[in-house]
């Protein structure tokens, strides 16, 4: 889904842009005009949308809300950790605005400008995965409300000083339902996930959803308001007067859009007086006092920089980079200058596979699937080329817990069982090259699309393996957004992709496999396919997944708000979506490598289940004495102790 | 019987008297003639088979099976294994196989693990195997091999369109040339490599490898010419003046002959010395078009894309950029010192004091 907006922004940013070079206005203010102000617009929109916003007085409040505060998790970070110190960290790119929404602002290194340190109103324990407050003091959940309703911490403050109060929640709505913010995914999402706000006093307000669904409570404690005081400028020029603009936030880190050395650096201050600083769950983490972000836009030279200790840790991704480029007998990793460290993390997997498009002839054919699935040489991949440290995914949606199949693996090479079912398919015949072709002399090829360029090995191996088949696999490398539309029009034969996945209760079933994002009527009244239905575009349905018989599974997954029946239908439509044979579940990768030099610290059990990112709950500090100490060594050669060090407390 | 005539035949001579460049020469062509039987030399199907008292020439017929070898798989033979096995079980079946029994595709690690691996002579890995264990020379030679054919190709058909729109336009000159140096001025301002990219996104991807290559070779061919016309419409210009001139227009020659049979052969001396920098432009663009991602779709063998995998193998396998790199001068220069000789025997002002 994140792929799906990011995308859509893209598009619509450069309309944007378009447009507005069209206009010919190009007002670049990025002053501050006191002279603005949209107070009474917010206000005339919160009248004249009563069934969206409700205002009545605490007294309101029903008595029978059981109130959780979330004090009761594990601390995170490590009482050892010491504040201070700078935190030398890499850009792959630099930020093309400060704004953290509206065109252009999905960009790849966001996650420094704003989501790594942002706060929500309460967040998943990166442990257990239950609530700790954030900006919330307690919170109840009503099921048969539809209801959240959230008590802000009154100490929260945002990074200017300002309270965070329950208007800024109100705001939040009046923002991204306004047309000014330009963010359609957004808007989408408030649209369609909040039917309606009330607000009970300052600190007190309340969210309805329009369904009662287990994971409710996510949808508004991972949710977050809007500074109001910041946007009282906030308008048609939107975009380009809050271009370079921070935005407040509750988290620890400010950056001073003054001191940006652009395109080149921005720095992060840490907040003296946080208002969250003595918090449970806040206390050990952000240490640094200054996190230095630089830009290094090419992975080698990120590398090199790491290893001239410019930067201090590097997240390794690849196989080679982590037994060859840096190896336990390289001199700074066997002299202790540089640590590393394998850690198995869990949650939902990055489901990378092969997505076969059942909507394209020959593909239709649910045996040549089948064939595809037997010929496909996963196993060969993961122990050869990635060095037998990959896991091969089982389903599409791996990781789910009680979510996914507990039984359903892939299906295995096997050129004798992929030859028997393309020969059901009428491919019993080997051409001159090798290839299978049927009685009417039709050769078995297929478009192999991607635009994953560093998994280029990947899928010459894969063709390779699937001649021994008889299958042909024609490559095809496109760039970023030409091959996800290409993707998203539902013209590939089989796509390489994953969609992010994110810490969610459960998967989303509808949008992946329901007939209605397959296909525009894809089954006649009797539930007969439609001979004359057409492929839609602008779906996550990439596989083109249509089986009348599964869609009621779905629909009423998608409604029940009963856990045990969820799990129940969840395995059923997965077992339904093994058989239909779509998708070639490739590999996942259940831990991270990090190489860090020995000044940066880490708690004891190194990081949490829940990360994806060593550096993503900032519980490492910086030993500036051990840095001197490190460089002093380097000069006069001296060695500490090597740190090689495996952590699989996670490991499933 | 082709017949040169004796001015040509004394710049032949002189070619043959510059060393360094007609030893160039000799090594291109044999190569050139090499890589089109390279499939005899490097290849992972076997010369010959013999089994069962029956031969089997594989190289470029229709694919074997292993069971027709005896073996159990239903897909392509390893010849490698087979020969092997054969001499494992001292039968008196045979095979020959190729001087480096590899195929450019195919993964071939000592370890199991897809690697670059340093070169070899016991394994016939000359040159070592790149990042997924495919043999470096196999996809250095038939890389090579379609570099060095797109740049032939490109030159042909890059020198057609240039001299005959260049001589047209100084021939004729007035209104002609006018207008078509203006179309060609808006023509070359279009990016060529946005070209590329937006051609190479609209494509079917059902072509084979062979008419993407011609597609390439289509757009760059489209938009390189243009330079050429500058130096032909002025050396033409220049000619047309000339008493030989006007003595054929009064023979009544027609403007075709003229340009061709009487102009041409004059400023061959400045198309030649060109030469050699459009061959070399040529295997640098596709190289670099592969180098950037925009080029042949792998795993089709590409210098570019080897090269590309050296840069990121710097510090672990240093035999990678060497071989791509080493192969890209020994080529480059090869074709500038043919270029240099050539531009040199077919210079007419040898005995000038204006050189």
């Amino acid at each position: 889904m994140k792929k799906l907006a990011s995308f859509k922004i893209i598009i619509l940013s450069v309309f944007v842009l378009l447009l507005t070079a069209c206009g010919g206005e190009s007002d670049q203010s990025a002053e501050v005009d006191s002279g603005l102000d949209n107070t009474q617009e917010v206000l005339d929109f919160y009248a004249a949308n009563p069934e969206l916003f409700t205002f009545v007085s605490l007294d309101d409040l029903p008595d029978d809300l059981v109130w959780e505060d979330g004090m009761d998790q594990p601390e995170i970070g490590s009482p050892d950790a010491v504040k201070g110190g700078t935190y030398y960290e890499v850009l792959e790119d630099f930020p093309p605005t400060l704004r953290a929404t509206g065109p252009d602002s999905n960009f790849s290194s966001r996650s420094w400008i704003s989501d790594n340190y942002q706060m929500t109103w309460a967040m998943p324990h990166p442990n257990t995965n239950e609530y700790y407050p954030g900006m919330a003091e307690s919170w109840a959940i009503s099921m048969d409300r539809n209801t959240v309703y959230i008590k802000i911490n009154p100490a929260a403050r945002w990074t200017d000083g300002e309270a965070i109060t329950s208007d800024d929640m109100l705001f939040a709505f009046y923002f991204f339902l306004s047309d000014y913010v330009q963010a359609p995914f957004t808007t989408n999402y408030f649209n369609t996930e909040y039917t309606n706000i009330t607000k009970y006093d300052e600190y007190t307000f309340s969210i309805t959803v329009p369904k009662a669904k287990p994971d409710m409570a996510s949808r508004v404690l991972q949710g977050g308001p809007v500074p109001q005081h910041f946007y009282k400028e906030f308008g048609e020029d939107f975009p380009e007067r809050y271009q370079w603009r921070y935005e407040p936030h509750a988290g620890a880190y400010y950056i001073d859009p003054d001191e940006i050395d652009m395109g080149v650096n921005i720095v992060l201050h840490r907040l003296e007086d946080w208002w969250a600083k003595d918090n449970k769950y806040f206390k050990y983490r952000y240490n640094p006092d200054r996190i230095n972000l630089s830009v290094v836009r090419d992975t080698a030279k990120r590398y090199e920089a790491f290893r001239r200790g410019d930067t201090d840790i590097f997240r390794i991704a690849t196989a080679d980079m982590w037994y060859d480029n840096l190896p336990e007998d390289d001199p700074a990793v066997a002299n202790g200058y540089i640590h590393k460290t394998t850690f198995y993390n869990g949650g939902p997997r990055s489901n990378w596979g092969l997505w076969i498009n059942a909507s394209r002839p020959l593909l239709d054919n649910q045996e040549i699937r089948l064939g595809i699935q037997y010929a496909a040489n996963w196993e060969l991949v993961i122990s050869n080329y990635f060095r037998g440290d990959m896991d091969r995914l089982k389903t599409q949606n791996d990781g789910y817990g009680e979510f996914s199949h507990p039984t359903l693996t892939a299906r295995p090479f096997d050129i004798d069982k992929a030859l028997e079912h393309f020969a059901n398919a009428g491919f019993s015949q080997r051409g001159p090259d090798g290839i299978l072709v049927n009685a009417e002399g039709q050769r078995l090829g297929f478009t192999l699309s991607t635009h994953y360029e560093r998994f280029a090995d990947v899928f010459t191996i894969l063709k390779e393996e699937a001649i021994k088949a008889g299958l042909e696999l024609r490559i095809e490398m496109m760039d970023g957004a030409t091959g996800f539309r290409k993707a998203q029009e539902k013209r590939h034969d089989i796509y390489f992709v994953s969609f992010s996945s994110f810490l969610e209760m459960y998967p989303r079933m509808w949008s992946y496999f329901h007939s209605d994002n397959a296909y525009d009527q894809a089954f006649l009244e009797d539930g007969s396919v439609n001979p004359e239905r057409t492929v839609k575009p602008q779906t996550n349905n990439l596989q083109s997944v249509a089986m009348a018989e599964v869609d009621p599974l779905i629909e009423e997954y998608q409604d029940s708000d009963d856990k045990a029946r969820m799990i129940e239908l969840s395995h059923q439509i997965q077992q339904a979506h093994h058989d239909y044979a779509s998708f070639s579940p490739g590999f996942v990768q259940s831990f991270y490598w990090t190489a860090y030099w020995r000044w940066v610290k880490w708690p004891e059990e190194f990081n949490y289940k829940y990360t994806t990112y060593p550096y993503e709950l900032f519980v490492h500090w910086i030993d500036e004495e051990a840095k001197q100490q490190t460089r002093d060594a380097q000069d006069s050669g001296r060695a500490f102790e090597p740190h090689i060090a495996v952590y699989d407390q996670h490991r499933e | 019987m082709l017949k040169f005539n004796p001015q040509t035949l004394k710049k032949l001579r002189r070619f043959r008297e510059i060393k360094r460049g007609y030893y160039s020469f000799i090594i291109l062509s044999v190569f050139l003639v090499l890589s089109l039987i390279g499939e005899l030399l490097i290849n992972n199907r076997a010369l010959i088979v013999s089994y069962e008292g029956e031969l089997y020439y594989p190289t470029y017929t229709a694919f074997h099976p292993g069971t027709d070898f005896g073996l159990d798989y239903p897909y392509e033979t390893n010849y490698r294994d087979l020969k092997q096995s054969f001499a494992d079980q001292n039968s008196d079946n045979w095979v020959l196989l190729a001087l480096v029994p590899y195929s450019p595709f195919e993964n071939d690690a000592s370890t199991g693990i897809f690697r670059p691996e340093p070169p070899e002579t016991m394994k016939k890995h000359y040159l070592g195997t790149d990042t997924t264990s495919r043999d470096i020379l196999a996809r250095l030679f038939y890389g090579t091999r379609i570099a060095l054919i797109f740049a032939l190709g490109f030159m042909a058909s890059v020198y057609m369109i240039g001299v005959a729109v260049g001589c047209a336009m100084g021939y004729f000159g007035g209104m002609f040339d006018i207008l078509t140096q203006r179309l060609i001025e808006i023509w070359s301002n279009i990016p060529f490599l946005y070209m590329v990219i937006i051609v190479f996104s609209v494509i079917p991807d059902t072509f084979t490898v062979s008419s993407r290559i011609l597609i390439l070779l289509g757009v760059m061919v489209l938009f390189s010419w243009t330079s050429m016309t500058y130096y032909m419409r002025t050396e033409t210009y220049k000619e047309k003046t000339r008493d030989y001139v006007s003595a054929a227009i009064l023979i009544g020659a027609s403007n075709t002959r003229i340009v061709f049979r009487h102009i041409l052969p004059n400023v061959l001396a400045t198309l030649v010395t060109f030469m050699p920098f459009t061959i070399v432009a040529a295997i640098a663009s596709i190289t670099a078009l592969d180098f950037l991602g925009f080029g042949l779709p792998p795993p089709t063998p590409s210098l570019g894309e080897l090269l590309k995998q050296g840069t990121q193998t710097l510090r672990t396998a240093p035999w990678i950029i060497m071989s791509a790199f080493g192969a890209l001068v020994v080529l480059l220069t090869l074709v500038t010192f043919i270029g240099e000789a050539i531009r040199e025997s077919f210079d007419p002002k040898k005995f000038t004091i204006y050189r």
